[in-house]
């Protein structure tokens, strides 16, 4: 059975009938002892026999050509092997879902700190030694380095009505620019790869998030087949768009592999995943909104300015939620793309929303202001029938309860700027939304008595696919879940999604509870009964007046495949996940100091698998959103690009004391019949869509004053304040 | 150099090794225990977090920081060895997973072995003792749960470790007779204390330490004495005693250490270290400028004291002579008039942007004296001498504050850099002085009192 089943029309409920009982509830993951006792083996933590070490040689200059790497410099080193050149190395990471080779530069130096050739040494030392002590020579080009000075291309506008018309008649009027630096994933393990050839066949084993993709970006890389190619990811110690594509350290390993003859294994240092991992563009951007003076919004525009490096197709798509948040008559949504020398960009956790909605959320926060209304009016006031540029209606949206339901739990209404000692304390909210997708995706179920096994080469990067396929595989099965194995991130298996824009279980979960319907049929069939009036539960089988045992209904195994892919609902309907946020902070009138109180997210995301991996998916987000409002920025160098936050300690992901005690998550019921057949929306990226403007709006109830340039970090809250008076 | 130190409950003895071996290399490299991590090799994430046990307890240490021959004589227990032999999780591992605090899980290891230690010493103060633990997944309010959960279950008995006898070591001296006799004849050598600056010349800047002289088994250099005139503190205190000393003394000082690095940092970190590298945003020397401190340096048999602000020549530069060493800092005992103010961009586990310490003497509304000192502010840590000149004899009022605030521009130029910009500096510094005051006056709120 290897149809491919498409999403056409809606779907029935089946996961709302069956009897077991276990989708939803807050499973314990099954890995979790694993990782608690740290035997998870991720990549790094493979003991590997007759393995060679290689340490990624970067670039010391921003644009040019290597002119000469003088291999006698560290040929006396104890321990080196080689220096490995070859023309298949890769720039950088591929793009998300590229499934191609990522740009190979030869030897051209498109930014600082570009790999340019790998150090293989018998030991770690040795390797990361001699990388540092190699003679390498360069000869150099210009190169812009800032948005302000790279070349601009601007696309065509997105937009319905007359955009410009309708502001210019606006009765109030808002015009605002708000500038976003650059970002990055920061995912707890560093990039590694181990690569080992036998024949002409390779295994390699790395930290990836999309195993579908990256085998052939792995074979296009190399020059193979993709029947040559295998690769192994069971563990991901976290991604966040850093592991979505094959980066360079794993097309090193591979190729020195080959030309040694034997294993080779490349871990990136911290400083080295800031270099050259993709960072989410820094942003400038520009919103106008028109309304009346009842608070009807007549014109919305969002133009934003990114960067990326020559040759990278992507382009942070920062007006993505303002395109389908609120109704107007006239809306226009530009982008224009800097071309700058610096380490190239891409997908980071929400790329769109996590920035673009800090600056559209404010301007609706302030634009209420404007109008002496309530920012919660404001927003419910507006929400558009159907798709504002397109006219799709939407598929199942709750977004006014979110609001609703959110600022009666909150205590929005008591919302007064109250004034603790020198704090200032003020709440903010915002509107969350994070469109939600599905991609092609297939898994296999086997079934074998009362045990189930899943296989699917979609990854677990911590948000819980080993959790929720078991889940879906039990509930359809009538098996406790300890009874279903899941096997993933293995290539050999069939090639599903892969985690990225939050269509994982999606994805990876209607594929599976295809398959696993597909064996009902199977079981009915044996049963003789009509499949309908099958019943599952605790390892048995219910129907035609008979209960026996699987056990003894499914001696020898039975296997089941199946494939999803989107269809005409994605085009007919509009899905998104939505939500609202709400923050109390207290900012210091001396200092600027701004301290989150409490957070509230109420979120409306479809059918919830695993309501404990949701509610942390959730959480985490919201943690996002405050690192985005308040401490997370990467600085280049303004004269060669190189980055200059390229550790923990001077790029600030949210630490706990950052963290309110009082961070609370709310999901309303919800089923999305024209997403999937499971019912679900994305989870992983709407907590953090939207968060960080309630913050930011809180900052400016507190204070009475706005920053437009974030994070807002004391000096600017400072200056702020200062400019008041 | 020849080791010998518990782990996991099983002796080790290691000979010819080498000085800037790290923990966590020996650990996944050499004894395959790959389940400690490493998430920065510098400190800053606590993925590789390890309990260490000596005479003075248990304490978590990050293992990328922590040279292996730093580990004589104790007992080092990594995640492999907090679930009992038998595969029985640990009360904090069970919590973990049921109140799902593990998501990628690679930051995990870390935290078992900080949420173990802390169960262990009953300490229930979690988001302190989780800190120096970052987590990119979870949003921490997960883990928090799971260390509350796992607060009050019975400590497993193979936690309680028993530290083998060490034998005598020439590269690190038990008494300050000894250290001052080698230092003397090494002025070259590398004086390693906690390691947690140190370490990063190796791990960071890959420089090899030729014949460091490791400090920790010095006891003289760990003794704290407080007389009725003086506290003096032995410069190889770590931060953790300086913070539980501090509380009693002067707790605006305590409680800007709480923010000092990490639990993990404060463990292995000296006061005597911070002091001596001379950093210009060291936490310490700000307080202890206001505080009156003296330095105790010491060279051979010759001993000098100095006024620590005197200490401080340039950027980079101290009033150090080869072969010379820091023994102690003593603190006049006074009032206590200090506050301590650390400002950074995140508030845990951040290098100061500006940090002031402020020690103000009134009497009958008129200021008798005035201490003030900053780190961020300049190449050294420096007392804002024009501030405190305009303060003197001036009635404490707010008239006063508006009146000095151009002296301000007198002691400090600070520089714009990452941290912050130089008027935000030199802004902040004014504003901390009216903190002050309100405070002094009851108007004024602690950083922490304002979240429920």
């Amino acid at each position: 059975m290897k149809d491919t089943f498409t999403m056409d029309c809606p779907q029935p409920r089946l996961l709302d009938e069956t009897h077991q009982g276990v989708i939803g509830t807050g499973m314990d993951r099954p890995d979790g002892p694993q990782k608690v006792s740290g035997t998870a083996p991720y990549t790094a933590d493979n003991p590997t026999e007759g393995v060679a070490h290689g340490a990624l040689v970067r670039a010391t200059v921003t644009r040019g050509r290597v002119a000469g790497i003088d291999r006698a410099s560290i040929a006396n080193l104890p321990g080196v092997i080689d220096v490995i050149t070859d023309p298949r190395m890769t720039r950088n990471p591929a793009q998300g879902m590229a499934g191609e080779a990522p740009v190979q530069p030869g030897d051209a130096v498109h930014y600082h700190g570009q790999p340019i050739a790998l150090v293989v040494a018998e030991t770690f030392e040795a390797a990361r030694d001699a990388a540092q002590r190699l003679k390498v020579t360069y000869t150099t080009e210009n190169a812009a380095v800032t948005p302000e000075n790279g070349e601009h291309e601007v696309g065509e506008p997105d937009a319905a009505g007359d955009f410009q018309r309708a502001f210019d008649s606006a009765e109030v009027q808002l015009d605002r620019e708000y500038t976003t630096p650059s970002q990055v994933s920061a995912a707890m393990e560093p990039h590694a790869a181990i690569a080992e050839w036998k024949g002409n066949e390779v295994t390699l084993r790395a930290a990836q998030q999309m195993v579908r993709f990256n085998k052939a970006e792995l074979a296009d890389t190399l020059g193979i087949d993709e029947s040559q190619v295998r690769i192994l990811s069971p563990f991901v110690g976290g991604g966040f768009g850093s592991k979505l594509g094959l980066g360079p350290e794993a097309a090193a390993a591979c190729i020195a592999s080959q030309k040694l003859g034997r294993p080779v294994r490349v871990v990136m240092p911290r400083q080295t995943v800031f270099d050259c991992v993709l960072r989410r563009s820094e942003t400038k951007q520009r919103v106008r909104l028109g309304a009346t003076k009842d608070g009807r919004l007549t014109a919305i525009s969002h133009d934003d300015q990114v960067s990326n490096l020559d040759g990278e197709g992507f382009a942070e798509p920062t007006s993505q939620a303002s395109q389908f948040l609120y109704g107007a008559d006239g809306l226009s949504f530009t982008q224009t793309v800097a071309r700058i020398a610096a380490t190239p960009a891409g997908s980071v956790r929400a790329p769109g929303e996590a920035v673009g909605m800090l600056a559209f959320e404010s301007a609706v926060d302030e634009l209420a202001q404007e109008l002496g209304m309530d920012p919660l009016e404001l927003r419910l006031k507006n929400i558009p029938a159907t798709h504002p540029l397109d006219g799709r209606p939407y598929s199942v949206r709750r977004l006014a309860d979110c609001l609703t339901g959110g600022a009666e739990r909150f205590g929005w209404k008591d919302r007064a700027v109250k004034r603790e000692g020198d704090w200032l304390v003020g709440m903010g909210m915002a509107s969350a939304a994070r469109s939600n997708m599905l991609v092609k995706s297939a898994a296999r179920v086997r079934l074998t008595g009362d045990r189930a096994v899943v296989e699917t080469d979609m990854t677990d990067i911590g948000t819980g696919t080993y959790a929720i396929l078991a889940q879906i595989t039990a509930e359809m099965l009538g098996l406790p879940p300890a009874q279903v194995e899941v096997r993933l991130g293995d290539s050999d298996l069939p090639g599903a999604s892969g985690s990225g824009g939050s269509f994982g279980a999606n994805s990876a979960g209607s594929a599976t509870f295809l398959a696993a319907k597909d064996l009902r049929g199977q079981i009915a069939e044996r049963l003789g009964c009509a499949v309908d009036d099958l019943t599952l539960q605790d390892g048995r089988a219910r129907g035609a007046n008979r209960e026996v045992a699987l056990s003894e209904l499914v001696e020898a195994e039975l296997t089941a495949e199946a494939t999803i892919e989107a269809g005409e609902t994605a085009e007919t309907h509009f899905s998104s996940g939505f939500g609202a946020h709400f923050a109390e902070v207290a900012v210091n009138e001396w200092t600027g100091e701004v301290r989150v109180r409490r957070m509230l997210g109420v979120m409306a995301m479809g059918r919830i698998l695993n309501e404990k991996t949701a509610r942390s998916q959730a959480i985490g987000g919201m943690v996002w959103g405050i690192g985005g409002a308040l401490t997370e920025e990467m600085v280049n160098d303004s004269r060669d690009g190189h980055v200059v936050t390229r550790d923990l300690a001077n790029y600030h992901v949210a630490a706990h004391a950052d963290v309110p005690r009082d961070m609370q998550v709310v999901f309303l019921e919800e089923r999305d019949d024209w997403a999937n057949p499971i019912q679900t929306k994305g989870i992983g990226e709407l907590g953090i869509s939207g968060a960080g403007a309630a913050v930011l709006n809180a900052i400016a109830h507190a204070t009475g004053v706005r920053i437009y340039d974030f994070p807002a970090t004391p000096d600017k809250v400072i200056a702020a304040l200062e400019a008041k008076g | 150099m020849n080791i010998t130190f518990l782990l996991n409950g099983r002796e080790v003895a290691l000979t010819d090794v080498s000085p800037t071996l790290t923990l966590l290399d020996w650990l996944r490299d050499t004894r395959g225990l790959t389940g400690t991590k490493e998430g920065c090799n510098e400190g800053d994430c606590g993925a590789c977090t390890v309990m260490v046990t000596d005479e003075r307890g248990a304490r978590a240490l990050n293992a990328c920081i922590l040279f292996v021959p730093q580990l004589d004589g104790k007992a080092v227990r990594t995640v492999e060895g907090i679930a009992q032999v038998d595969g029985t999780l640990h009360p904090v591992q069970q919590a973990m997973v049921a109140h799902h605090g593990s998501q990628c899980g690679f930051c995990t290891p870390g935290f078992v072995v900080s949420m173990a230690t802390a169960q262990l010493n009953g300490d229930t103060g979690h988001d302190d003792a989780l800190a120096g633990n970052l987590c990119r997944c979870t949003g921490y309010a997960p883990i928090i749960r799971a260390a509350q959960a796992a607060e009050n279950q019975p400590v497993p008995a193979h936690m309680t470790d028993a530290p083998p006898a060490a034998a005598a070591n020439p590269h690190a001296p038990e008494t300050a007779d000894a250290l001052a006799a080698l230092y003397a004849a090494q002025p070259d050598a590398v004086l390693v204390a906690g390691a947690t600056d140190v370490g990063l010349w190796v791990t960071k800047q890959l420089r090899d330490l030729s014949a460091p002289i490791f400090l920790n088994r010095c006891r003289d250099l760990q003794q704290i004495e407080v007389t009725d005139k003086a506290i003096r503190i032995g410069a190889g205190v770590t931060m953790d005693r300086v913070r539980a000393l501090m509380t009693d003394h002067h707790p605006s000082y305590a409680e800007m250490i709480r923010r000092y690095g990490s639990t993990q940092v404060r463990n292995a970190a000296t006061i005597g270290g911070n002091v001596a590298n001379g950093s210009p945003i060291g936490d310490n020397p700000p307080a202890l400028i206001a505080l009156n401190a003296s330095l105790h340096l010491r060279h051979g048999d010759t001993r000098r004291a100095l006024q620590i602000a005197d200490f401080f020549l340039d950027y980079g530069k101290q009033d150090r002579a080869p072969g010379e060493f820091l023994e102690a800092i003593s603190i006049p005992r006074q009032p206590d008039r200090l506050r301590v103010y650390k400002l950074s961009k995140r508030f845990d586990q951040d290098i100061s942007a500006v940090c002031g310490a402020f020690a103000i003497t009134t009497e009958n509304g008129r200021v008798t004296g005035a201490r003030i000192a900053f780190g961020g502010m300049a190449g050294i840590p420096k007392r804002a001498r024009a501030v405190e000149a305009a303060l003197q004899g001036k009635p404490w009022t707010e008239a006063t504050l508006e009146a000095v605030r151009d002296a301000w521009a007198e002691d400090f130029q600070p520089l714009s850099d990452m941290r912050a910009s130089a008027s935000y500096r030199l802004e902040a510094a004014r504003n901390m002085l009216s903190r002050y005051f309100l405070e002094d006056s009851g108007g004024a709120s602690s950083v922490l009192e304002v979240r429920p």
